[in-house]
């Protein structure tokens, strides 16, 4: 008798739910055919590491000092640097990371001191074997490097000089405040000498 | 298919093993339930786990506070954000650290939209489980809402590294809150929509009610926690329990049922998605200006020796980590409670004389996460 009951019943939610879905139906679709359409991404994602552009030095500034590779929980990068000619810091001389392994933590951004590593914009990346997923971060950059060099010598350079000058303007105020501190001291050792006369 | 494995014993030929899984769609990752059947009664069920363990209590003695970040999300992949901020906050409690009101109230916002993200995936998987499958559709398209959201502040869709000690990583804009106050707008006008094509279904009624009632005594014998709880009747919630961030400033329930049944289940985790939806939009209207992050984060974690627990409300219930340090950069141990093992364990119990039909249903409506089972 139930299950009789339970007819109308039926048919009713039945059809309740299709007007739902039928509604659905004449709705814009939701999906994004991809490949042929690809989804935009949201400029926080992240992705692989990269190195940034900076504008003042016409390539990446980073300084090989090693803390991204320090802290990555993943252990994906791999860097090696030395110190060129005429430069106060060291620049890489390798710079490679297997995507394979990374978690997109963040954590490299977050220490990195120069604000040199990013995320690129490429998120769908595949490969055959896990070779394809290591990544050789300097290889955009080796035909900027020499340039780069030269700006970051001339940058050093006039660095250099600076100091240099405000070592030279230092040291005559530093005579020169002497000087007057001699003639002030005598001044002072007077009144000093007054006050405690008096 | 899963495979049939016979027993042999002569005089019963009706009894015999069905393994189910470990690669069964709706044993949701790779779960394997041995069940010992007569015709289609369940006369003894065993969950066998481990399939996806990953070792993330050890790894976590073998790197420092900072560099278990990544790892926490990924104990459970389906409300990674509330375990990555509660690891945080964890840490956070610890050290005595003052976290900026806006990175609170961004912690917020995210995790409840993680929650909601989380009930609807076991909402759609629960129904595609019971053979509907246009309802999964539709929450994967609001799930997929909540992810784009996410994905704009946080940068990952599922396995968030957002939080950090003393805040987050990144500020979120008024484009940001806007789309989350969209989203709720919208949400709450599909709400009803599938409760018209599901709650109102007399199959999914029939299919769900009085099916796998669970006992009041396994709530204590296996320490039950999250919506199963509650829908035994038992007011329980971290959240409400022991506030932690800053819930005790938000107005939600916590809905409870006395059924205990499968329907119950459902209807709770339904009722909890409203309120997260409230909490979100309370969060969002009050939300300060000001930085995300502390001002005076230590370089190098070392929490002072000792033994530390903290518990935060996951979507499954209560989870809590144990912190044991020896005053070093590196944790002595950590440990993991997560709530889908304690729940999980009490299948046994649940399954024995049921029928084999049912099992995906009461299943489905405990919420186990694999990974977080295994850790
Ligand atoms: S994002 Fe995390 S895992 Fe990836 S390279 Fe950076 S530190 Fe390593
Ligand atoms: S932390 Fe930055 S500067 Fe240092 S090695 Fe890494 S990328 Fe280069």
């Amino acid at each position: 008798m139930q299950s009789l009951l339970d007819i109308p019943r039926g048919a009713r939610s039945l059809l309740k739910g299709m007007g739902v879905t039928i509604r659905h139906f004449f709705r814009k679709p939701v999906t994004v055919e991809y490949p042929r359409k690809r989804a935009p991404v949201a400029k926080a994602h992240r992705n692989a590491i990269v190195l940034i552009e900076k504008d003042d030095i016409g390539s990446h500034n980073c300084i090989a000092c090693l803390q991204c590779e320090k802290i990555c929980p993943s252990a994906c990068i791999s860097i090696t640097g030395s110190r060129p000619d005429g430069i106060a810091f060291k620049r890489p001389d390798k710079f490679d990371v297997d995507f394979a392994l990374c978690s997109d933590c963040g954590l490299c951004l977050d220490v990195c001191p120069t604000d040199t590593l990013g995320y690129s914009e490429v998120y769908d990346a595949a490969g055959y074997s896990r070779a394809d997923s290591k990544f050789d971060l300097l290889e955009a950059w080796r035909d900027k490097e020499g340039e780069a060099l030269g700006t970051l010598r001339e940058r050093e350079r006039k660095k250099k000089e600076e100091r240099e000058a405000k070592r030279k303007a230092a040291e005559e105020a530093k005579a020169k405040a002497a000087a007057k501190e001699k003639a002030e001291g005598k001044e002072d050792d007077k009144t000093g000498n007054g006050t405690a006369a008096s | 298919m899963p495979e049939l494995i016979h027993v042999g014993r002569d005089e019963d030929r009706d009894t015999y093993y069905l393994n189910m899984g470990p690669q069964h769609p709706s044993t949701h990752g790779v779960l394997r339930l041995r069940l010992l059947l007569k015709g289609e009664e369940i006369l003894e069920a065993e969950p066998i786990v481990g399939y996806s363990h990953r070792a993330h209590e050890k790894m976590a003695e073998n790197r420092n506070y900072i560099q278990f970040l990544p790892n926490t999300s990924r104990i459970d992949y389906l409300s990674g954000m509330i375990y990555n901020i509660g690891y945080c906050q964890a840490v956070e409690r610890i050290l005595g650290l003052e976290v900026p009101e806006r990175a609170e109230y961004i912690r917020i916002i995210c995790c409840e939209l993680n929650r909601i993200s989380s009930h609807l995936l076991w909402y759609g998987t629960l129904l595609m489980d019971l053979g509907g499958f246009t309802p999964f559709l539709y929450c994967w398209d609001d799930r997929e809402n909540i992810l784009d959201i996410l994905d704009e502040v946080t940068g990952s869709r599922l396995t968030y590294c957002y939080g950090r000690f003393g805040g987050v990583t990144m500020d979120v804009n008024d484009e940001f809150l806007q789309n989350t106050l969209d989203f709720c707008k919208r949400f709450r006008e599909r709400l009803p929509e599938y409760e018209t094509l599901v709650t109102e279904n007399i199959i999914f009624q029939n299919r769900c009610k009085d099916v796998g009632v669970f006992d009041q005594e396994l709530a204590q014998d296996f320490a039950l926690t999250g919506p199963i709880l509650r829908a035994m009747g038992h007011k329980r919630d971290v959240r409400r329990d022991e506030p932690y961030g800053i819930y005790d400033k938000f107005d939600f329930d916590i809905p409870t049922l006395n059924g205990a049944d499968t329907f119950d289940r459902f209807l709770i985790r339904v009722e909890e998605m409203h309120q997260s939806l409230s909490i979100v939009e309370q969060a969002v209207s009050r939300i300060p200006d000001g930085p995300v992050m502390a001002p005076k984060v230590p370089r190098k974690i070392k929490p002072p020796k000792g033994e530390y627990y903290f518990a935060v409300e996951s979507a499954r219930g209560h989870f809590g980590m144990f912190i044991v340090s020896d005053g070093t950069e590196i944790p002595y141990r950590i440990h993991l409670r997560t709530p889908s093992f304690a729940n999980l364990s009490s299948l046994r119990s649940v399954l024995r004389g049921t029928m084999i039909a049912d099992t995906v249903a009461i299943l489905g409506s405990i919420d186990i996460v694999l990974p977080e089972i295994d850790r």
